[in-house]
């Protein structure tokens, strides 16, 4: 099952928190800001194809056509 | 024991959701979005078996595949209405689920005017 997608995501989070933490401490307000943009894009990106089964389980088990 | 290990997962992403809500909320609704789909893909496989008993018995008794059919597509509907609706509640927009619950609402309406429509042949039928 896709449960290591779950601590991907939780990393991925704490991980962009750290860097724009150490970002906006170094003075670079838009790089911060860039960072946080690209790892929302990126789990975005996981959180929609899940999403997508999801959806395509659901139509085949109720017959949702 | 499958249920422990929801109740498990459930506790540790609480943590980590937690954890990530003070400094990234939008990571943090995607997380829970992620669990929600999970333990709905989990439960789904679950559901096939006892709708597939189900369709099984209705055949058996005879039963119009139509009256069946709408039923499930009516639960269908309803199970990714609130999931959708649930989602934009935690994220803080109640107007945005009480929208995607109208729309399920009217959808379902849609999805029974058929059933509706025999209702009303067969009373048509009845009186003389």
């Amino acid at each position: 099952m896709s449960l290591d997608l779950l601590f991907k995501i939780a990393g991925v989070g704490i991980l962009i928190s750290v860097f724009h933490t150490a970002l906006k401490q170094a003075g670079k307000e838009d790089m911060a800001h860039l960072c946080t943009l690209a790892g929302f894009t990126i789990v975005l990106f996981w959180v929609v194809q899940l999403l997508g089964q999801l959806f395509t389980t659901v139509q085949g088990v109720f017959k949702l056509y | 024991m499958e249920i422990v290990q929801i109740v498990g997962l459930g506790f540790v992403v609480t943590l980590l959701i937690l954890i990530l809500r003070g400094q990234r909320p939008e990571i943090a609704v995607q997380l829970s979005i992620t669990l929600a789909t999970i333990i709905f893909l989990l439960v789904l496989a679950k559901i096939d078996v006892v709708l597939n008993l189900f369709r099984d018995l209705a055949e058996k008794a005879s039963v119009n595949q139509l009256y069946l059919n709408t039923i499930l597509k009516i639960i269908g509907i309803a199970y990714i209405t609130e999931f959708g609706a649930q989602v934009c509640r935690d994220a803080g927009e109640g107007a945005v689920a009480g929208k995607i619950e109208f729309a399920g609402k009217v959808l379902v309406m849609v999805m029974a005017i058929p059933i509706i429509a025999l209702v009303l042949e067969t009373i048509v039928k009845l009186l003389p």
